[in-house]
C-alpha cells in the first residue's frame, strides 16, 4: 500500500489547483439547472456522497499511510446519531451538528489508542470496531429497529430552510457538491500546512520524526479523527437525503468500497478519492444494469488500475496535465 | 555557565540482550565542546551506547546526564528538545519531503531556527526544493547530518555519518563537522569506522570492545596501545 501513496505529493501549483477547484465548483452548481433528469440528478447526488466518504478514507491513507477497513463506522454512526437524536426529541439542528461532532470525538479517542499499531493489525482493528457497531445496531432492535433500519422524522424546516431542499435531488446535489468542494479545499490547505508536512514526515519515518523532537501519536490520531469527520459528513448528507438509516451504512463492505474508490482515484491526491468515488458509483450502476455480478467488473477495474495506474486515475490526469503544461501541480 | 564540566555523561550503563551484555557497566563523560571518537569492532556496543544515550534503548540500567542534569527518564523527544540530537547508521531522512521542508520542520522544535544557515553550511541550499529521495547518496548523508545539526544542539551523537561515502566525501564531511562544532560549541560523540575521519577531527578517542571500554586517550595515545591495535586498528595505522 505504501507504493500507492509514495512519491512527492505535488505541493506546488497552488494557483492552478485553486483555479480548477473554482471551475469544478461552479460547474457543479450549474449542473442541476442543465440536467433535467431526476434519475441522473439522484445518481449524481449519491455519487457525490460516495465521493465525500472516499475522500475521508483517502486522506487517512495519504497522510498516515494506513489502511482503514472500518471508516463506514463513522459514516453510519453519523447517520444513526442524526436519527436517534431526532427520535429522542433533540432539535434537528443539534442532531445535525452532533452527527459530525460525536463520531469525530469518538475517532479521536479511538485514534489515540489504535494509531500506535501499524500495518495489517491496524486495518484489522478498524474492521473489528466498525463491525462491532454494525452488530450493535443490527441486534439492538429496541434502540434502532435492527435490520429494518430507522426512518428519520425530520421537521419541516431545519436551520430555517425547507427540509425539502435536502431531499430533492437537484437542490441536494448542490448541497453535497458544495460540501465536497469545501472538504477538498479544507484538506488541501491542511495538507499544505506545517501540521500536514509533519504528518507526512511521520508517515515517512516515524522514528526520525521523534528524533527531530516531535511526538507522533497525537498528530496521527488527529488525522484519523479528521478523516472520520469527513466520513461522518458523508453519513450526515446520506441521512438528510434519504431520511433513513440501516445497519448497512456501518458494514465492512461499505468501508471496502470506500477504500476501492480511493485506490481507483489515487489517494496520493487530496481529490483523487473523490474522483474514484464518482467513477466507482457510475461503473457500479452501469454494470449493475447488465449483470448481477457487477462486483466482478469492479474487481477487474481495481486490478487494472493498480497494475497499470498505481497512482490511480487522478495520478494519470496529473501526469497528463504536467506533460501538457511542462509544470507541476495537483 | 555550565552546571557540569561534562556536556554528556553516561554512568555505569548496562544493556543486555538475553545473556549477552552489549554494554557492560560502561561509563563515559565528554567535556563541553569536545569531539570524542568512539571506535571498536562490530558488536563492540557502539550503537547500543548511542541508543542508551539518545533514549532509543528501552531497557537498560545506569544513568545518563546532560550538563549535570539526569535525563535517564526522558524519552527521545524530550532529549531532543533538551538539546541532544543524533543521527543513525543508516540514512534516516524523510524521502518524500523536500530538503527545505524537512529541515524547517526539524528547526521548529528547536529554540533557534537556523535552517538557512545549516543548509548553506552543508551545501544543501541549492537543493532545498528537491525531494530528498531524488538527491544523491552523499547529499542524503549531509541532509541526515543537517537534521541533527539544525537548531544548534548542545550534544550531537553521530553514528557513522561517513558510511558509504568516498574518502574525499568523508574528509569534506569531517571538515564541515569540525568547523561547525568548533564555531557553534557543539559537543560531539562520533562513532565511525573510517579512522582517517576519527583521527583527523577527534581530540580524544574511546575504544569499546565486547561491551566494555578497552582504552581512552588522544589519537596518538590510542595508536600506540597494543591491545587496541590488536583488537581493532590492525597494522594499517601504524
Amino acid at each position: 500500500m505504501t507504493d500507492i501513496v509514495a512519491g512527492a505529493p505535488a505541493r506546488s501549483g497552488r494557483s492552478g489547483f485553486l483555479a480548477v477547484l473554482v471551475v469544478l465548483g461552479a460547474a457543479g452548481c450549474v449542473l442541476p439547472f442543465v440536467v433535467q433528469s431526476a434519475l441522473i440528478l439522484t445518481l449524481m447526488t449519491q455519487a457525490t456522497i460516495n465521493a465525500v466518504l472516499a475522500t475521508g478514507v483517502g486522506f487517512l491513507l495519504r497522510q498516515n499511510g494506513t489502511v482503514s477497513f472500518g471508516h463506514a463506522a463513522f459514516f453510519g454512526l453519523s447517520a444513526y446519531a442524526t436519527a436517534l437524536l431526532v427520535k429522542f426529541g433533540f432539535p434537528a439542528e443539534v442532531a445535525i451538528v452532533m452527527a459530525v461532532v460525536l463520531p469525530t470525538l469518538f475517532a479521536l479517542a479511538l485514534g489515540v489508542v489504535i494509531v500506535r499499531i501499524t500495518g495489517v493489525a491496524f486495518s484489522m482493528l478498524t474492521l473489528a470496531v466498525a463491525q462491532a457497531f454494525h452488530e450493535l445496531f443490527l441486534k439492538w432492535r429496541e434502540l434502532a429497529n435492527g435490520d429494518d433500519g430507522m426512518a428519520i422524522a425530520f421537521p419541516a424546516r431545519v436551520f430555517g430552510l425547507d427540509m425539502a431542499i435536502f431531499q430533492q435531488p437537484a437542490s441536494m446535489f448542490l448541497v453535497c457538491w458544495v460540501a465536497l468542494i469545501a472538504v477538498i479545499l479544507g484538506l488541501w490547505l491542511l495538507a499544505r500546512s506545517r501540521f500536514g508536512t509533519l504528518t507526512l514526515a511521520i508517515r515517512e519515518n516515524e522514528e526520525r520524526a521523534r528524533y527531530i523532537g516531535y511526538r507522533t501519536v497525537l498528530p496521527r490520531a488527529i488525522i484519523y479523527a479528521i478523516s472520520a469527520a469527513v466520513c461522518a459528513l458523508g453519513g450526515l448528507l446520506f441521512a438528510l437525503y434519504n431520511g433513513f438509516v440501516s445497519p448497512g451504512t456501518l458494514h465492512w463492505s461499505l468501508s471496502g468500497e470506500a477504500l476501492i474508490m480511493a485506490i481507483i482515484g489515487g489517494p496520493r491526491l487530496i481529490w483523487g478519492p473523490a474522483l474514484g468515488g464518482v467513477i466507482f458509483f457510475f461503473i457500479k450502476n452501469a454494470a449493475g444494469d447488465f449483470t448481477d455480478h457487477w462486483p466482478a467488473v469492479i474487481g477487474v477495474i481495481v486490478i487494472l488500475v493498480t497494475v497499470l495506474m498505481p497512482r490511480g486515475v487522478g495520478g494519470v490526469l496529473v501526469w497528463l496535465g504536467r506533460r501538457r503544461n511542462g509544470g507541476r501541480g495537483e | 555557565m555550565s552546571a557540569s564540566a561534562y556536556a554528556i555523561e553516561g554512568v555505569d550503563m548496562t544493556r543486555r540482550f538475553g545473556g549477552f551484555a552489549a554494554l557492560d557497566g560502561v561509563s563515559l563523560a565528554v567535556p563541553h565542546g569536545e569531539i570524542r571518537g568512539l571506535i571498536g569492532p562490530n558488536g563492540a556496543g557502539k550503537s547500543t551506547l548511542m541508543d542508551v544515550l539518545s533514549g532509543r534503548a528501552q531497557t537498560w540500567s545506569g544513568r545518563v546526564m546532560m550538563d549535570g542534569r539526569d535525563i535517564s527518564g526522558m524519552g527521545a523527544v524530550e532529549r531532543r528538545r533538551a538539546g541532544l540530537a543524533r543521527s543513525f547508521q543508516r540514512t534516516n531522512i524523510f524521502p518524500d519531503l523536500t530538503i527545505d521542508e524537512q529541515i524547517r520542520l526539524a528547526a521548529a522544535t528547536a529554540e533557534r531556527d537556523n535552517s538557512d544557515e545549516v543548509m548553506a553550511e552543508l551545501g544543501l541550499a541549492d537543493l532545498a526544493h528537491r525531494r530528498a529521495a531524488d538527491v544523491s547518496y552523499g547529499d542524503q548523508r549531509r541532509l541526515d547530518l543537517a537534521l541533527a545539526l539544525v537548531g544548534r544542539p548542545k550534544v550531537l551523537l553521530l553514528d557513522e555519518p561517513a558510511a558509504g561515502l568516498s574518502m574525499q566525501e568523508s574528509m569534506v564531511l569531517a571538515g564541515i563537522l569540525r568547523d561547525l562544532a568548533g564555531r557553534w560549541g557543539v559537543t560531539v560523540l562520533l562513532v565511525e569506522h573510517d579512522m582517517e575521519v576519527i583521527f583527523s577531527i577527534c581530540s580524544r578517542v574511546t575504544v569499546l570492545h565486547l561491551g566494555k571500554i578497552l582504552a581512552d586517550g588522544t589519537p596518538d595515545e590510542i595508536r600506540r596501545i597494543p591491545e587496541v591495535v590488536t583488537a581493532y586498528l590492525g597494522s594499517s595505522v601504524e
